[in-house]
């Protein structure tokens, strides 16, 4: 890690004119951004130390020998900042793009900065959370769950391989048309609706997934027999014959229904299924043979 | 089986490695692979000596977490715990994936109190950065953005996932062998259940007309068909596809999908009210 920051903060011998930005330099804000995102998360200003740390050798670059500049840049970076760390990355290259611009041109000023910063982290973070944790996550965990509960642990390496080839291309990708597009190319691309249809078209398939997942994942099975005359009845094939897993999918639309409608906390979402577990299994409605 | 101090020491590394923030293997590495338990069940497993075992339990113990969202520094529960604590005290104690299930979940609650305690305690931290970009330092910036955080997060994570695995099986293996039987049955309907919730948390942050006509078609293709993940992932992209493509093709229903761009920007902003639900 020294090694990162030695790097980070080398110096370039540099003339009083602003110097442009390699193809280096932003690549290695990026791999910085990915890398340390969270590693300062505290309550004041979640990730904004962040930001600044993706950027550190950008200063020395744009402001070559104005120490004041600097100190302002550093500053501006330190504001309240959080977003979500892949898709939230077209922030960090816009932010990017436009601090080079204001080096050169004080038409961008800090305010325009800052207010496109805070403009569009809460979008990404909610767009980007929702396609990264709510549903390229829980797929790929769908497809490699199988293999890992068959006792194949090389599943959970094949899991590893695909989720870090698909969230560091995406943020990569969208660092750099971030800075490539530019301010008004990024709120063109937002009105555009393309990204409402990528999101469109992940929810419908996450949602489909999730319905596979609680059908393989969420059980509950009974193994209660009751006594009827010459035969028995099995609670099981009773419940069967109306709709196979029938008792996983209405826990699973309650615990929707108690969070979405009714605006439960999770919390307490646990602990009532816990209580329907409890009555479900202590009466031997449901669990292994009594 | 038993859990040596060492081996206990490296299942608090594992828990360290995949604690949000950590960058050795990038923020993605530490929030997406490791602390997934289905990752972190393979690695107990390893240093405990059995890693099939490892991987069976640590697949059922990411069941409850697999919607797992953490957003704007609010954590819902800690998958991460429950993937090494649990899955190592499940494995020593001889438990079955159920029953692993239910001791995880409980445990990845109290684990919400350590990334409390750290976001906190880096309150001081981002002030010390105040300090530095006040004086233009750069070096000293980058340095306690990386460096002190992660003492902290080590002595946080690790302290504690060592003495629980070192002294928490006995008591594990204790609770189990007094609860034999029916309420030991009953353990395993909880269990069985509680996935329950992860996945309607998931589908909460799906927000969108007729999401669960999506859901009850995925259960019941999964039901009848028999199919797994794989295939019907696929057939709900080709489905998802087609269906967005033609929405947006006629212009009634385009404008509908120009009204949710915005309408995914509110639910963005508003599903930041989603993070307060632990609180």
């Amino acid at each position: 890690m020294s090694e990162d920051i030695e790097q980070a903060t080398s110096v370039t011998p540099a003339p009083n004119e602003p110097q442009t930005l390699t193809k280096h330099d932003l690549n290695w804000a990026w791999f910085k951004w990915v890398t340390f995102f969270n590693c300062n998360i505290n309550y004041e200003r979640l990730t904004s130390s962040a930001m600044l740390t993706a950027y550190s050798q950008i200063p020395d670059k744009i402001y070559p020998n104005n120490k004041a500049k600097k100190i302002e840049f550093m500053k501006r970076q330190l504001e309240f900042f959080n977003t979500e760390p892949h898709f939230g990355s077209i922030i960090i290259g816009l932010t990017l793009s436009m601090e080079e611009e204001r080096a050169k041109n004080d038409a961008v000023t800090p305010e325009a900065i800052t207010s496109v910063k805070t403009g569009l982290m809460g979008p990404f973070a909610g767009v980007g959370d929702t396609l990264w944790q709510g549903t390229i996550t829980p797929i790929l965990l769908a497809i490699c769950m199988p293999v890992v509960s068959s006792g194949n642990p090389f599943g959970a390496l094949l899991y590893a391989v695909l989720i870090m080839t698909a969230m560091l291309s995406i943020s990569h990708f969208m660092f750099f048309t971030g800075y490539r597009s530019g301010k008004q190319g990024v709120e063109s691309m937002m009105k555009s609706g393309i990204l409402s249809r990528v999101i469109s078209i992940a929810t419908i398939m996450g949602a489909i997934v999730l319905g596979c997942l609680t059908c393989n994942y969420v059980t509950a099975t009974s193994s209660l027999e009751i006594a009827v005359g010459e035969g028995t009845i099995s609670l099981q094939s009773t419940l069967d014959s109306i709709l196979i897993g029938i008792v996983p999918l209405s826990v699973t639309l309650l615990s929707w229904y108690l969070l979405k409608i009714k605006n439960m906390s999770a919390t307490k979402v646990l602990v009532i299924l816990a209580l329907i577990g409890f009555v479900l299994g202590i009466t031997g409605l449901f669990g292994g043979a009594a | 089986m038993t859990i040596s101090l060492f081996q206990a020491f490296l299942v608090g590394v594992i828990y360290y490695l995949g604690f949000v923030g950590t960058p050795w293997l990038m923020n993605l590495g530490a929030m997406s692979v490791i602390q997934k338990p289905l990752v972190a069940g393979v690695l107990v497993g390893i240093v405990l000596g059995d890693p099939v075992q490892g991987a069976i339990i640590g697949a059922a113990v990411q069941m409850p977490f697999i919607a797992y969202i953490f957003a704007g520094g609010a954590q819902p529960n800690d998958p991460g715990l429950a993937g090494t604590l649990g899955v190592a005290l499940a494995l020593a104690a001889g438990l079955d994936p159920a029953q692993a299930v239910a001791i995880s979940v409980p445990i990845s609650l109290v684990g919400t109190i350590i990334n409390v305690i750290r976001m906190t305690a880096n309150v001081g931290v981002v002030h010390a950065i105040d300090r530095a970009a006040e004086q233009g330092n750069m070096r000293k910036a980058v340095f306690l953005h990386i460096v002190p955080p992660q003492v902290i997060c080590f002595v946080l994570c690790v302290v504690p996932v060592t003495l629980g695995c070192y002294f928490g099986v006995d008591a594990v293996a204790a609770i189990i062998a007094t609860l034999k039987g029916r309420p030991l049955y009953t353990l395993e309907v909880i269990g069985g259940i509680l996935p329950a919730l992860g996945i309607a948390m998931n589908l909460r942050t799906l927000d969108r007309p007729g999401t669960l006509i999506w859901f009850v078609l995925g259960f019941v293709i999964t039901a009848y068909l028999g199919l797994s993940a794989m295939p019907v992932a696929i057939i709900g992209f080709v489905i998802a596809f087609f269906y967005v493509n033609l929405e947006t093709r006629f212009p009634e229903t385009s404008q509908v999908a120009v009204g949710r761009t915005a309408s995914a920007i509110d639910a963005a902003t508003a599903s930041d009210d989603s993070d307060d639900d632990f609180e």
